[in-house]
């Protein structure tokens, strides 16, 4: 299945289920719970027929996207037997997914806030915070989709790849989107807050980024191949 | 956002052609030491890219009927991160088979194409690259360098520089005005051979703060060039070159400068046994970090692959990848300076002392930082 043909009605799901206004409210999901389950998602990771793990990122992203409660991720990867990795890979990819909206944030709103008679997104020194933003970004949604090709394969060291990576970059992400919105953005009442707060929580979830380097470290230093042949050997899984 | 920039794997297919890479690599590299291989972009070793060429690992992406092994991008990015791994000498093939030869081909005349691109392939022609100018640095639409019609061909006047592998190089393809003057900008300009043993040619090499001289200064005075000097049509140097600094920014190189230099440090501390929790921590976080732009890398050869021209997605990763190649020394040099009693050996020294020295020069050739983050925020619809 093509993946954003997944990811389209769980977005739809998701988005409708919570929305900023109840996700600001922050009930946990157990209202929603069944609305959740009798759409089958939950169990998209789970029996014989259960989907490709590596199609389950694109339904984290979603739930990164709309600062959805983990706790349904938590599920579909209980349901799906699968085990430590999967949850740090996973959590790799609501980061992903987080840090897309909150830079789409960004970016709206420096095209649209004027000073100095024009939109500060026109100004360099916010046009170069953003584009590293940017760089961000995608390098937290690859690391993610590289640890969970052929999950679970070579999981562990995947797994520490793409947490230390959207570890380290996840509080940068939220910074600099802060630093772009001023203070807007410090309200309580803009949406900024909702995404920010889980790119921190999350980074600290399963683990963070010095955790992660650590295993990778002492794998490493354990091992004497060069840090290229490594690196293609148990993370890529090359021949 | 950037949603066909996605994962992808490369093709089983090269495997032989890895193979190859490596064994040729490892020879070449088997009496150097590791601060001659750091120095991998600039080595020059003739020998070693007849080599390649003779064993098809050069010109791979071309097509077979000039010489070329007529394979994707994925073919080169394999044979290149090989090369670059093992810190093999690259340069007496590095810029003739990246840019110059799939420029040839894109916008030269068939006589051009058979005239250049076979020797290329077998590793004997070496190009340079002239678009930068005392006056013209990332404002390159700025070059004043001329070319003026006279009877058949061409006259050429004026100066470039930075101008890697001049002093070796049998031809360099110049970005040059032909038309209208500075104030035109990108309308004027036009690319042309240039033979450097032409008379009137001058190639004065410029030492780097490492004490290499890896580039140059070229001058230009009254050089006659034939008719056929031009590369492409008058006028559309612009978009020719903008189509070569895609080819140029996409590759794996972006990512390897200091890789022989890490290798070198991760083999110091295999044999101290030196894992205390600062260092794994450390280790771990470059080896995330390499594994990543890795992912990068081969999902942007992937879109090379399908046709695409990733301006957006291959600044992304040399932005990123340059910022890793530079950090890599930095933290090294703290970690060797924070064990004081322990011996670092002499070759381990001069490599990272080199490696601080130039990683500057990563975030600057082929188009600086804030350039290319100038283009990434096009990207995000921000200019
Ligand atoms: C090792 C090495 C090899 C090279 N090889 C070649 C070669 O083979 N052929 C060739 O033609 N050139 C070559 N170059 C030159 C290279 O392309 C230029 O260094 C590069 O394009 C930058 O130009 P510059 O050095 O003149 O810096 P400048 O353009 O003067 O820039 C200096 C600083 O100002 C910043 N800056 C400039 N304009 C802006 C702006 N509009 N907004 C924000 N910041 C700006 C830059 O980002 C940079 O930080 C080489 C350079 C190096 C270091």
């Amino acid at each position: 299945m093509d993946r954003s043909e997944l990811a389209q009605p769980f977005e739809r799901m998701i988005a409708g289920l919570f929305p900023p206004g109840r996700v600001r409210e922050g009930n946990g999901w157990d209202a929603e719970r069944r609305e959740i389950e009798a759409s089958g998602f939950l169990d998209l990771l789970a029996g014989d027929d259960a989907l490709a793990f590596d199609h389950a990122v694109p339904l984290f992203i979603v739930l990164g996207r709309h600062a959805a409660p983990l706790g349904i991720g938590r599920e579909m990867i209980a349901r799906g037997g699968l085990g430590d990795g999967a949850e740090a890979i996973l959590l790799a990819a609501a980061i992903a997914g987080a840090g897309e909206r909150v830079l789409e944030m960004a970016v709206a709103y420096a095209n649209d806030r004027v000073q100095f008679g024009k939109p500060i997104g026109k100004q360099q020194a916010v046009q170069q915070n953003l584009a590293l933003m940017a760089e961000h970004v995608v390098a937290v949604r690859l690391a993610a989709e590289l640890a969970a090709a052929d999950f679970p394969d070579g999981g562990a060291m995947k797994a520490a790849v793409a947490k230390a990576t959207a570890s380290e970059l996840a509080p940068r992400i939220a910074s600099a989107a802060h630093a772009v919105c001023g203070a807007m953005g410090i309200g309580m009442e803009h949406d900024l807050q909702l995404f920010t707060r889980r790119l921190h929580q999350w980074r600290a979830e399963a683990g963070s980024e010095t955790l992660h380097s650590r295993a990778l470290g002492i794998a490493v230093l354990a091992d004497d191949r060069s840090a290229v042949d490594w690196v293609r050997a148990e993370v890529f899984r090359e021949a | 956002m950037f949603a066909s920039f996605t994962f992808a794997r490369i093709p089983a297919d090269y495997e032989d052609l890895r193979a190859t890479a490596r064994r040729l690599a490892k020879e070449a590299v088997a009496d150097r030491p590791m601060d001659v291989c750091a120095r991998s972009w600039s080595g020059y070793d003739a020998e070693f890219s007849r080599k390649l060429g003779a064993a098809g690992l050069l010109g791979l992406t071309l097509p077979k009927e000039y010489g070329g092994g007529g394979m994707g991008p994925f073919a080169r990015f394999v044979v290149v991160e090989e090369l670059l791994a093992a810190g093999a000498p690259v340069a007496a093939h590095w810029i003739a088979d990246r840019q110059s030869a799939p420029l040839i081909l894109n916008f030269g005349t068939e006589a051009q194409r058979h005239a250049y691109i076979p020797a290329i392939c077998r590793g004997e022609s070496l190009f340079a690259i002239g678009m930068s100018e005392p006056g013209s640095g990332s404002d390159l639409a700025s070059v004043r360098t001329r070319a003026e019609r006279r009877g058949d061909g061409w006259r050429l006047n004026g100066q470039k520089i930075w101008t890697s592998g001049a002093m070796h190089a049998d031809r360099m393809i110049a970005l040059v005005r032909t038309s209208g003057s500075a104030e035109d900008r990108h309308r004027g300009l036009s690319q042309v051979i240039v033979d450097l043993h032409a008379p009137g040619v001058t190639v004065r090499p410029i030492k780097d703060l490492a004490g290499d001289a890896h580039f140059a200064e070229v001058f230009f005075d009254d050089v006659a060039l034939p008719s056929d000097a031009l590369v492409g049509e008058e006028g559309q140097g612009w978009q020719q070159v903008t189509a070569e600094l895609a080819f140029e920014r996409s590759g794996p190189e972006r990512i390897y400068s200091s890789v022989v230099l890490l290798d070198g440090w991760l083999a110091h501390l295999r044999s101290t046994g030196r894992a205390d929790a600062a260092t794994t921590a450390l280790v771990g976080g470059m080896i995330a970090r390499l594994a990543t732009l890795r992912a990068m890398s081969i999902a942007c050869t992937a879109l090379l692959e399908a046709g695409e021209s990733p301006v957006v997605e291959a600044s992304i990763v040399k932005d990123l990848g340059t910022a890793f190649e530079q950090d890599l020394p930095l933290a090294i040099a703290d970690n060797l300076a924070s064990h004081r009693d322990e011996p670092v050996s002499d070759e381990l020294r001069r490599t990272l002392e080199y490696v601080t020295l130039v990683a500057p020069s990563f975030s600057l050739r082929g188009g600086a930082r804030e350039i290319l983050r100038g283009i990434i925020a096009r990207g995000l619809g921000l200019r």
